[in-house]
């Protein structure tokens, strides 16, 4: 067990790592230099490469960049607000709490009403729900989410008035309906068709027909053992859905004009702010890529059965 | 065992029914004709015609198909019905809803309808000679050639040229002439054929722009909605079927050497996998679209060669979304192909080629790949919706396809700003999005259905 922890740590670590080296060689290839203004001068351009580290060989820079890094220094924004440590433009204005706190309700909304629904849609297979819920759900994976959100914003905002048309800072509970659910409807939707299919599997297992032998309830044997197995697919799809949320918050908050760190991101490769876009990239990849260790190791721990040779997640 | 068993297969012929109305004859051995009559001649069914009749019973997927025939249909013969294009803007008809007509075109609608009665005759003022219907007619005017194509039968009408104006063939009705106001009109002789020049000089005059409701409505520039509609749906169904393809090839080859050499260069090959599927790919194609524009566009201005006249038709946000499909998104079909493979390798009809002396190379092709074809199949029919919807994510944030040419991603990333107003700008490509993305994922999942029936749930 420790090793195979140990080794999907190692993987992990040395993705993060290849993508920080892809985000700066990237950004490296990118034509023109940042002191390359009308006034200076090639002297001037050559002493302030020297100051900056730039006329070092490409492989030290990144070593220096990557060192910077582990340090948590992400060198300052060049044009959105310039000056400002991209550190500080992150995790101190409130950005990152904001994309954190909607994404983190997405997660719980998506998980809290798609597990039920597969639930239904199992427990009533070839009921006229099920196939409501088929429907829905497939309805549900193909709408964009920007479709969805502009849906939403017309119905619920513009129409009936329910929602505040700009979330902005998600100051009232209102402000978050749209968005969340804007968020959390594909992944909630995937959360469903997995957990009938393998609600299904498990229905037909020995231990179901154990249970079923000994008298309980339909209810109780679909809630109690065959969720319990058939959580294992939907565990898995964990990782994936935090990818597809911190994209899909970039969707989102741009539609709601949420001033969260997606929004953020997307304006800063508009307007070519490279050290805003490298560290974001690095600080969200770092999420994505610890999200997807803990849940290769949550499904290690909850089933053993896993060999630890095959590792494939 | 007991011998008693023999006995339960002995015919008991008190039993049988029917037996006592039976004749000698019926017994006698059957004739040529009878027996020719028992063998059954079915058709033999292949593994695709008998996949095709499992896709045809699936109501499901052939209403998907169907849907999705309509799209594309719709994208592509479309335009040839509008006579709007994606890029024209139209002066005087920019913001109308669905279904609206500008000022102007409710004019130019109200003079076609006038035109069974009055219509173009002639050029010269005064003589009504009729012209015939659909033919090209010239005539030059101060060494310019122009042109004018007649397509509906013409009654009493003049048509008048008048090189200052901007619309310069004008159709005017008896009653103008007869009122005097057009005497001083210039006279111009027209023929059948170009009159001493050569035809790229010709100017191709067109009596009146003919009018269409703009279903869709029209953008704030004036562009016709549903023009850029179809075209949108073109380039999203378009980049989806190409950059399946990308990953099918680069997938397929790289999960093949993969899977046939095995040891130790699978073994680093698919470490490398692992890692590129890890790594959050939507971060590096946003990534990748931003460095990409730059170079890409450099390099199609200055090389001159008929591949990058080809690119460039396309634009550097198409071609960086094909470059980062073929950077990325292969992975999942290289451990599909490889996992088939490894499969085949095993089987009993690989060892007896290789026993029988096949070289490796004939073995992949008469073996292998047939037999991977159907999972190939799948994984492409299932990866376009995926591209079609990565390709509106990239275009919705500003990063795919740049204008004048247009998506479906693209055109609900312009309404947005207009979203509480003109919410149909939005809903009108988002809903043909959807169906697409929908019908295609339907068609996927019922070709894997008819192909490998084993994975059906």
């Amino acid at each position: 067990m420790a090793g195979y922890i140990l080794k999907r740590v190692a993987v992990a670590f040395l993705t993060l790592l290849l993508i920080m080296a892809i985000t700066f060689l990237l950004m490296n290839a990118v034509p023109g230099s940042p002191f390359l203004t009308e006034k200076s001068t090639p002297e001037m351009i050559a002493r302030a490469n020297a100051k900056y580290g730039l006329d070092k060989p490409l492989y030290v820079q990144l070593f220096n960049y990557i060192k910077n890094y582990l340090r948590g220094d992400m060198g300052t924004s060049l044009k959105m607000q310039e000056g400002t440590a991209v550190t500080k433009i992150i995790f101190q204005e409130g950005k990152f709490t904001l994309s954190f706190k909607l994404g983190i309700c997405a997660v719980i909304f998506a998980v809290l009403v798609g597990i039920p629904l597969g639930c239904l849609a199992a427990y009533n297979r070839g009921k006229w729900l099920d196939s409501f819920l088929r429907v829905f759900t497939t309805l549900g994976v193909a709408v964009p989410s920007f479709v969805l959100c502009a849906v939403l914003l017309i119905f619920l905002g513009v129409r009936l008035q329910w929602i505040p048309v700009i979330s902005g800072s998600l100051d009232s509970g209102k402000a978050y309906i749209a968005p969340v659910i804007s968020l959390a409807f594909y992944p909630l939707c995937y959360i469903a068709k997995l957990t009938r299919t393998s609600m299904l599997d498990a229905i037909n297992q020995d231990y179901i027909r154990t249970a079923r032998a000994k008298g309980l309830k339909t209810r109780f044997i679909i809630f109690k053992h065959a969720l319990r197995n058939s959580m294992i697919p939907v565990i898995t799809y964990l990782g994936p859905m935090t990818a597809g949320i911190v994209t899909g918050g970039f969707v989102v908050e741009q539609t709601f004009q949420i001033p969260g760190l997606g929004k953020y991101f997307i304006s800063s490769i508009l307007n070519r702010d490279y050290p805003i876009i490298m560290g974001t990239t690095v600080v969200l990849a770092a999420l994505v890529i610890f999200m997807n260790l803990v849940v290769d190791i949550a499904y290690k721990l909850v089933d053993p059965r896993i060999s630890l040779t095959k590792g494939e997640g | 065992m007991e011998k008693k068993s023999f006995n339960l297969f002995q015919l008991n012929a008190d039993k049988i029914p029917g037996l006592d109305a039976m004749t000698a004859d019926d017994f006698s051995a059957a004739s040529n004709e009878e027996k020719a009559a028992m063998v059954e001649t079915r058709q033999s069914v292949s593994y695709w015609k008998d996949a095709a009749r499992r896709f045809r019973a699936n109501k499901v997927s052939m209403a998907a198909l169907f849907l999705f025939l309509l799209i594309f249909l719709f994208s592509y013969l479309g335009p040839l019905f509008i006579p709007y294009n994606y890029a024209d803007q139209y002066r005087n008809s920019s913001k109308l809803g669905p279904g609206e007509f500008s000022a102007k075109e409710q004019l130019v609608q109200k003079t076609e309808g006038l035109s069974d009665r009055f219509f173009a005759t002639a050029l010269m003022p005064g003589s009504l000679t009729s012209l015939s219907r659909n033919t090209t007619y010239y005539f030059t005017y101060k060494g310019v050639t122009y042109s004018f194509y007649v397509e509906k039968a013409v009654g009493d009408a003049v048509l008048l040229f008048n090189a200052d104006a901007q619309e310069k063939l004008v159709r005017v009705s008896e009653k103008d002439l007869e009122s005097g106001a057009l005497d001083n009109a210039v006279p111009v002789e027209y023929s059948t054929g170009p009159v001493d020049t050569k035809a790229e000089n010709v100017l191709e005059l067109k009596m009146l722009r003919r009018v269409c409701k703009h279903f869709f409505g029209t953008d704030s520039a004036g562009r016709d909605l549903m023009a850029r509609t179809m075209y949108g749906g073109r380039v999203s169904i378009a980049i989806g079927i190409i950059a399946a393809l990308i990953v099918l090839v680069i997938g397929s080859v790289y999960g093949s050497v993969s899977g046939l050499v095995g040891g130790k260069v699978d073994f680093v090959m698919m470490r490398i996998v692992d890692i590129i599927y890890s790594v959050p790919d939507v971060l590096i194609v946003l990534l990748l679209q931003v460095v990409l524009k730059n170079p890409l566009q450099a390099w199609l201005d200055a090389s001159s060669s008929d591949f990058a006249r080809l690119m460039s038709n396309l634009g550097v946000g198409i071609i960086s979304i094909f470059i980062t499909f073929a950077c990325l998104y292969w992975v999942g079909m290289s451990r599909i192909v490889r996992g088939q493979v490894l499969q085949l390798k095993q089987q009993e009809f690989v060892t007896a080629a290789n026993a029988l002396g096949v070289p490796n190379g004939r073995i992949v092709k008469r073996h292998l790949l047939p037999n991977c074809v159907g999972q190939l199949v799948i994984a492409t029919c299932l990866q376009i919706p995926s591209a079609i919807f990565l390709e509106s994510f990239l275009s919705f944030l500003g990063l795919g396809v740049s204008i004048p040419m247009t998506s479906l991603g693209s055109l609900c990333s312009d309404a947005l700003d207009t979203i509480t107003l003109y919410p149909y700008r939005l809903l009108c490509p988002g809903l043909i999005l959807t169906l697409l993305v929908l019908s295609l994922n339907l068609v996927g999942d019922g070709i894997r259905d008819a192909l490998d029936p084993r994975l059906k749930k």
